[in-house]
């Protein structure tokens, strides 16, 4: 039994050896291959969401993504929709968002890139107030919160 | 007597301990040069030589001294400074700021270190997703390759990694060492416990709030590589947490302690390698035939891993980072580095010789890249 036990010790450390000369050389093909697990994508809280819609005008694309309410183990009162505009984008941007898509607006956002000053006109008693309103490497993001 | 006798036999001929050092030096010069070094530009194959150097000189002197936690230790601390310098060099550079921007979260670019792990695993679980703002692959610091390397190591050094892998350790390990005698001298053990608490109610409260909250709120090294841009009352609190834990726990404590307090009383992510200590081939052993039971070892212990009831009972406790500064402190060669399996008390340099050369090879490798960055800029700030 203790020769089993010794064996088996020498073995295993002899396993860790071999796993660490072998585990930078193949770091990146490791890594594509642990990217693939299924828990591997970032929570919609860190990306934004889905893109739900875009408008497209002629200088700059706005995309709104689908509205994030998620939670641990269920969904969340309050949460918030994602814009990002792309492109050319002008000095003063002032869009009109139907985040529900149920045809109707839901508020109107206007940014003034130079300062940033961000005015929100809300017209559904869900949408509250302006997260975050921030320029990108891409272009501008803002994030609107909402209530369920 | 006892000088003699303290690491004779980890001891090797100078022949010996060259021969000990060829296959890391093989492996290592392959690794930092790609088997082909540049000399283009003087300023960086400079800076990979010296790399280069410093990790196979210190290696040989571990076999030729027998020494293991003095070499081990200056390549741990340089380790974690060069990686704080690589860090803070590359946010300067990019974003001309040591604080990253509401923009760098919305577009998931930041870096990401092993200690988000113990947080995403519920989140993971249940949500299937991963709550950190930073790149799944491709990229610095990505997701899927921090987690890998962490993993593996973990599992092939256990709580190793705490005095082999992790790049914060260094701060306090070298603050540790400052004072030659400790002010304060005894803090109860029971304290060692604490980052199992913090594990728990990090854990738990990152699931609930699907957000990293010890990054968010307590990581004291955020001080020393990036955090949230000061715009408010709340990042402003934050920024304060992180200085003064920084600060307490990084700084002052260790100094007066001489003990390594943040990985002991504070580190979620030391908890979680505490555990994998019951996975890991490599151990610490007592002969209790050779220990006098003079309480050296628990003296020296930073990471209060050994008490006086370890030692009677033979044990070394779960908490052993496997740093070596009790082996080189034990005049009896009584504490010794072993493999699970092997009885206390034999095959002492088989064992030390095959941990030494897996966790430093993974140390060496690891670290190579932030420290010969570091090397570069501070070649071509002399020059
Ligand atoms: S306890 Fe935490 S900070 Fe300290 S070495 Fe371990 S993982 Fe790193
Ligand atoms: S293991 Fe060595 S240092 Fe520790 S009590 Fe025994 S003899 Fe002393
Ligand atoms: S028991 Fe020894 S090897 Fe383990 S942490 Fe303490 S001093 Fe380091």
């Amino acid at each position: 039994m203790k020769k089993v036990k010794i064996i088996a010790g020498i073995s295993w450390a002899f396993l860790c050896l071999i796993l660490i000369i072998i585990l930078f050389p193949g770091l990146n093909s490791f890594s594509v291959s642990v990217s693939k697990l299924p828990f591997m994508k970032l929570n919609p809280r860190y990306t934004g969401g889905e893109i739900a819609n875009q408008v497209i005008s002629k200088s700059c694309t706005l995309d709104i993504r689908r509205p994030v309410f998620n939670g641990f183990l269920k969904e969340r009162n309050s949460g918030f929709v994602q814009l990002d505009w792309h492109g050319t984008i002008p000095d003063m941007i002032k869009d009109s968002i139907d985040f529900d898509h149920d045809g109707n607006k839901d508020f109107c956002i206007s940014i003034n890139r130079k300062d940033s000053k961000t005015v929100l006109n809300p017209f559904n008693k869900k949408v509250k107030e302006v997260l975050i309103s921030t320029p990108t490497s891409y272009g501008w993001a803002a994030r609107v919160k909402l209530v369920n | 007597m006892d000088k003699v006798l303290e690491s004779a036999g980890m001891k090797k001929s100078f022949g010996r301990s060259l021969l000990y050092t060829l296959p890391m030096f093989l492996i290592t010069f392959m690794f930092m040069t790609g088997g082909k070094p540049n000399f283009s530009d003087p300023a960086s194959a400079l800076a990979m030589m010296t790399a280069f150097l410093l990790v196979n000189v210190l290696y040989f002197f571990m076999h030729y001294t027998g020494k293991t936690d003095r070499y081990r230790a200056v390549l741990f601390i340089i380790f974690a400074l060069s990686l704080s310098y690589t860090l803070i060099h590359n946010m300067l550079e990019v974003r001309k700021s040591m604080s990253f921007s509401q923009a760098d979260i919305l577009e998931c670019k930041i870096p990401f270190c092993h200690l988000v792990i113990p947080m995403m695993i519920l989140p993971a679980a249940f949500t299937k997703s991963i709550i950190f703002p930073g790149s799944i692959i491709g990229g610095f610091a990505n997701i899927s390759s921090m987690v890998l390397l962490w993993l593996v190591a973990t599992v092939v050094l256990g709580r190793g990694f705490c005095s082999w892998g992790c790049f914060y350790g260094g701060w306090d390990d070298g603050f540790s060492r400052i004072r030659k005698k400790p002010v304060i001298k005894k803090i109860s053990e029971l304290w060692r416990w604490m980052p199992f608490a913090v594990l728990i109610m990090v854990a738990l409260t990152s699931a609930l709030a699907l957000m990293p909250t010890y990054c968010s709120w307590i990581c004291p090294f955020k001080a020393v590589t990036e955090f949230e841009q000061v715009t408010s009352v709340e990042s402003a609190t934050k920024a304060g947490i992180f200085l003064s834990l920084f600060g307490g726990l990084v700084i002052a404590l260790p100094v007066m302690t001489r003990k390594r307090t943040q990985c002991s009383f504070l580190c979620p992510m030391g908890a979680v390698n505490t555990l994998s200590n019951k996975i890991t081939p490599f151990t610490l052993k007592i002969d209790k035939q050779a220990c006098t039971e003079c309480l050296k070892c628990v003296e020296v212990c930073p990471l209060y891993a050994l008490t006086p009831e370890d030692v009677k009972a033979g044990k070394v406790s779960l908490f052993c980072s496997r740093c070596g500064k009790c082996v080189d402190a034990c005049s009896k060669r009584a504490i010794h580095y072993g493999i699970r399996g092997i009885p206390a008390g034999t095959m002492k340099n088989f064992s030390r010789n095959l941990f030494l050369f897996v966790s430093f090879l993974f140390m060496a490798i690891f670290s190579a890249g932030s420290i010969i960055s570091t090397f570069q800029g501070l070649f071509k700030f002399i020059f």
